[in-house]
């Protein structure tokens, strides 16, 4: 078990991440207040050493995964509500092209959000995620490979890179 | 696609509320000792597992395991009702204590449901949600014959209800509890009603059983006001000496 200062420096560093996991995976805020409580009370209870913070953020990551999956499972949630209310605030309209970037990306299948955030946002490698995602590497790079086209197209063309 | 993708997700934060309030939540948890299976999905699936499992011993003759209340959870505001909930944690009785409580309860649907469930059910009703809008005060007791189910539901209710603060969440003992329903009162507003007493003994009970729990407290506050002569701070609690925690 963790000492709670150890848990407020995680809550710190990592809660962003566990936001962005919680954006990709969940339809609405109440929900991402569990997933927070869930992640955080695991990692507090959990013994596991951590060889470095990227070892300890892939770990975290991947609870916050799974927990959004069991969550997503029970029958008890159906509420879902705007991108907007997601995100806690409205978007101005200097931030619309951002908006409408995130709002591609979560249009996108549900494997293929989890990638693309993975990959182009958190900078893992294909090795990486499918460590993360238990998938075979060759998945994931199909995986990128479909949700980069699908992006593509959602965003006018105009993807430039890998 | 990169540079965009990452600006966007940039805009994305954790907000200062959602941390405190996890924080919160987590201490206190921390400060009760970290139950073995506190995740709330995981839970979840395990209580409908159990219940399951349940129907089948019912089914072989074991129905009495289901159907013994070993904890109650008694909800105060004006409506005032209780919940029997078993050792599997599921409702197995709503009784109202009054007539609003009554009216309530009959409009439930909440057994056999878990009792977390059943609290968020009662507490979003139409009858109830709008008396907390109206800054009315809701008391929740938890009771019981099994000191460890009642901590655990007393700290789950507690943590259920964090964010409002007009709800407030106590443990009782369990024959405190069966002196309350002698006085045909839920337990939160028989407390009330001792220390209501304590600085009137003229109030009866026909007063205090139509009476909210906002006014009961209100009374109680001007008259110790006005017998201590001294100023008492703001809350609904602290100076009225209900304890907090697993009281039992």
């Amino acid at each position: 078990m963790r000492s709670e200062e150890e848990v407020h420096t995680a809550i710190e560093r990592y809660g962003d991440t566990v936001r962005r996991l919680c954006l990709l995976r969940l339809k609405n805020h109440a929900d991402t207040e569990d997933i927070f409580q869930t992640v955080f009370l695991k990692y507090a209870l959990s013994t596991m050493r951590f060889d470095s913070q990227e070892h300890e953020k892939a770990w975290l990551i991947r609870v916050t995964l799974n927990a959004c999956k069991d969550l997503l499972k029970s029958f008890f949630r159906s509420r879902t509500v705007s991108l907007e209310e997601l995100l806690d605030q409205p978007a101005p309209e200097a931030e619309e092209k951002r908006t409408w970037v995130l709002e591609a990306v979560l249009s996108l299948p549900q494997k293929y959000r989890d990638v693309i955030y993975l990959h182009y946002y958190e900078g893992y490698t294909a090795a990486e995620i499918g460590g993360i995602l238990k998938k075979n590497v060759n998945t994931v790079y199909t995986l990128l490979a479909r949700a980069r086209q699908q992006l593509k197209e959602l965003l006018g063309g105009d993807g430039d890179e890998e | 696609m990169r540079n965009e993708i990452r600006q966007a997700f940039d805009e994305v934060h954790a907000s200062r509320e959602l941390k405190d309030r996890t924080r919160e939540r987590l201490a206190r948890r921390m400060r009760r000792g970290w139950p073995a299976a506190g995740l709330r999905p995981v839970r979840r699936g395990l209580a409908a597992a159990a219940a399951c499992l349940v129907l089948l011993l019912a089914g072989a003759g074991g129905s009495w395991l289901y159907f013994t209340p070993t904890a109650a959870i008694s909800i105060d505001v004006n409506p005032s009702l209780e919940l029997e909930i078993n050792r599997f944690d599921r409702v197995i009785g709503v009784e109202g204590y009054n007539e609003d409580g009554r009216a309530l309860a009959d409009q439930l649907d909440v057994n056999h449901l878990n009792y977390e469930q059943a609290v968020e059910e009662i507490l979003n009703s139409a009858v109830i949600a709008a008396l907390l809008a109206r800054d009315e005060v809701v008391t929740i007791t938890v009771t019981g014959t099994d000191d460890r189910q009642c901590g655990r539901i007393l700290s789950e209710v507690e943590m259920e209800t964090a964010q409002s603060p007009n709800i407030h969440c106590h443990g009782a003992r369990q024959e405190e509890v069966e002196s309350a329903h002698d006085c045909g009162l839920s337990y939160g507003k028989y407390r009330a009603y001792l220390e209501l007493q304590a600085l009137d003994p003229d109030v009866t009970l026909e007063e205090v059983q139509e009476m909210t729990m906002r006014e009961l407290w209100e009374r109680i506050q001007a008259l110790s006001v006005g017998t201590q002569s001294q100023g008492q701070s703001g809350g609904h609690h602290g100076e009225h000496g209900y304890g907090h925690g697993g009281g039992h």
